[in-house]
């Protein structure tokens, strides 16, 4: 098993002050790692509109790279605008994962709109950055990844990699909308799709992670390190429907390895990391983001209402095996 | 080229049975058997909220398209399922018959809430001579992507050259005119190919040149005659083309010879609105067929189709 040491909550957005679209959430973080800092990005929402609804927009904070708990800045307006009018991503940006590409830095991210019948749709998009992240430019208006027969809606959750020079995008499909006390609740599941340059993708078509609370489980974040000859993945799953408040049907964090990418086998047993007896993430852990950084190996994840009270770090003890 | 109006041949008011009422019969498409034509359409049901679900149906109608000899009882094509790209109806369904299948192309209809709807095109196949039809899975074969954001809809498919073409279209704008705080759809005319009839590579491009700025184009058909392909087509101002007869739907007309690039002349398309009829002051939704050595066109009138469809045969095709 590994041995996940909890540092601490390292960003708390209700901790923010006088910035009006940073209100509360800080959700599914992701690094780029600078000489001196450590840029972490997520997705935050100002306060709900008149009928509770959010829109969220993708942010970042520096933190010191030798200290991970100073922050040295946080970004001045959202790093991506929301889409036009009828745009899959009018609603929302949420959650971005980016990549470095020569000069530019790639963002891959989820793009929310709102529908009537169930509360969204989300569907995955690119942009492209210049400044190192600190604004990003779509090059197209719709997404980059979306429906298709098996993957009917909600492609989410994108976590981009290059393993071998071929591009990996990690993500979720819905499966199906559950309806729960009147509510639609989405199941999705992890899948994956490769790409030669970043922007046509092909689809692998199924679903990589085996199912551990039966066929209406949700997983989420699926994010892959390669370390020791193996790809190590760290994702997050919870019940279809009362997890919100309900700890015990809420969000954990899993594992899983592969040797090729292809197929992967989960070993929740491995993984290390639970919820905390109190504080910021004693109902979930959810949302992991596993990095590498001066010789250990981090993971940034949210704590209680899918990061509703910010993110922390845990850093590995030992080595991925 | 001339067109030669046949009249109306379905209107859904007379042919209502007693449980089963509906309005509309819309984008009307053929399948040509030995001894009739079963022509598939869209109709209209209010759901619990009053807006509109569009559901398939079918009529067989003789070869001289004057009876009507069956109207399909049970559901065709289900619509999708909750939270699924087809939810809210299918319309239209483009049929193709492929080794022993019939293949359909639908345009799958789903609601938003700061615009009224999205579509996407999904895929089904029918066993049993186009009497039902299956998906091959919840979500569409053909939507939305980096440069055609929404609105990917109006499929229709056919195989040229040992090549399955698509024309359909695709929205580039929702647009406020400043009348109210309407948002209204503009799209234009694309093209994709398949070898497969499943997986599709989009062309990624407008291939009809547009008549005027804010130009909607929809429907595509396309049928091989005289050594050339034509292509049929309806278009309309984006804005006020409800009622106002001078800003509504027409068709338009484009050929190529190599099925690449299309010439648009809607000089030649033969084919115009009827002073005092049921097609006075709209005509859409062409859909061309072959069948017994004539080639006709079936269409929409005023309303867009609200009042049924009609049927011209091509006279001269020089």
């Amino acid at each position: 098993m590994f041995k996940w040491k909890k540092l601490g909550r390292v960003f708390n957005p209700l901790e923010v002050e006088n910035v009006n679209w940073i209100n509360e959430f800080a959700q599914a973080p992701s690094v780029l790692i600078f000489d001196d800092f450590v840029r972490v990005f997520f997705s935050c929402r100002p306060t709900a509109d008149e009928n509770g609804q959010y829109v969220s927009y993708a942010a970042y904070v520096d933190l010191n790279r030798n200290n991970l708990f100073e922050i040295l800045n946080v970004s001045k307006e959202p790093v991506l605008k929301l889409g036009e009018n009828g745009t899959f991503d009018e609603f929302g940006t949420y959650p971005l994962s980016v990549i470095r590409n020569g000069e530019d830095v790639l963002g891959y991210y989820g793009g929310w709109t709102r529908c009537e019948s169930v509360p969204f749709n989300v569907a995955i998009g690119f942009a492209t950055s210049n400044n190192d992240g600190e604004t990003f430019n779509k090059i197209g208006k719709g997404p980059i990844l979306s429906y298709s027969p098996e993957e009917p809606f909600i492609l989410s959750g994108p976590k981009i990699r290059i393993f071998n020079n071929r591009w990996y995008l990690w993500y979720i499909a819905g499966r199906r909308w559950i309806v729960a006390d009147g509510k639609p609740e989405p199941v999705y599941k992890i899948r994956i799709a490769s790409s030669s340059d970043g922007i046509n993708w092909t689809k692998m078509n199924k679903d990589i992670i085996e199912d551990k609370l039966g066929e209406d489980e949700a997983q989420a974040s699926p994010d892959v390190l390669f370390y020791n000859g193996k790809y190590h993945m760290f994702f997050c799953y919870r019940q279809a429907f009362d997890y919100r408040k309900n700890k015990d049907r809420s969000y954990r964090i899993g594992y899983a390895f592969s040797y090729d990418m292809n197929s992967w086998i989960r070993d929740n047993s491995k993984v290390g990391i639970d919820v905390s007896k109190e504080g910021w993430d004693s109902e979930m852990v959810a949302y992991p983001h596993v990095f590498e950084l001066d010789g250990n190996i981090y993971m940034l994840y949210l704590g209680n209402q899918v990061g509703r009270f910010g993110f922390g770090l845990a850093e590995l003890e030992g080595n991925l095996g | 080229m001339k067109w030669i109006k046949k009249g109306k041949i379905f209107d859904p008011a007379k042919h209502q049975s007693s449980n089963e009422y509906f309005e509309f019969a819309q984008s009307p498409q053929a399948l040509v058997f030995n001894d009739f034509v079963r022509i598939y359409f869209s109709s209209r049901k209010k759901s619990e909220n009053g807006k509109y679900l569009s559901h398939i149906r079918f009529i067989d109608i003789d070869k001289d398209f004057k009876e009507i000899i069956n109207i399909s009882k049970d559901t065709v094509i289900e619509l999708g399922k909750l939270g699924c790209f087809d939810e809210h109806g299918i319309f239209p369904m483009n049929v193709l018959r492929y080794k022993n299948k019939v293949l359909a192309y639908t345009g799958g209809w789903n609601r938003r809430v700061s615009v009224p709807i999205d579509t996407s095109i999904g895929l089904a196949i029918s066993y049993n001579d186009g009497l039902t039809f299956k998906k091959n899975g919840d979500g569409p074969i053909l939507t939305s992507s980096l440069h055609e954001p929404f609105l990917v809809g109006d499929p229709f498919v056919n195989i040229f050259q040992n090549t399955f073409h698509m024309w359909y279209i695709y929205g580039i704008k929702w647009k406020n005119f400043n009348i109210g705080d309407t948002l209204e759809r503009i799209y234009k005319i694309g093209h994709a190919t398949s070898q497969d009839g499943v997986i599709w590579q989009k062309e990624g491009r407008q291939i009809i040149s547009d008549k005027f700025t804010d130009e909607s184009q929809a429907l595509p058909t396309v049928i091989f005659f005289n050594n050339r392909y034509h292509m049929f087509f309806c278009y309309r101002q984006s804005s006020d083309f409800r009622k106002n007869r001078d800003r509504s739907y027409r068709i338009g007309y484009a050929f190529s010879d190599h099925i690449v690039d299309w010439v648009r002349d809607d000089s030649k398309v033969g084919i115009d609105v009827t002073e005092g009829s049921w097609d006075s002051d709209m005509l859409c939704y062409p859909h061309a067929f072959h069948c017994d050595n004539k080639i006709y066109l079936l269409y929409n009138g005023n309303e867009f189709g609200k009042c049924g469809f009609g049927l011209a045969q091509l006279e001269d095709t020089e």
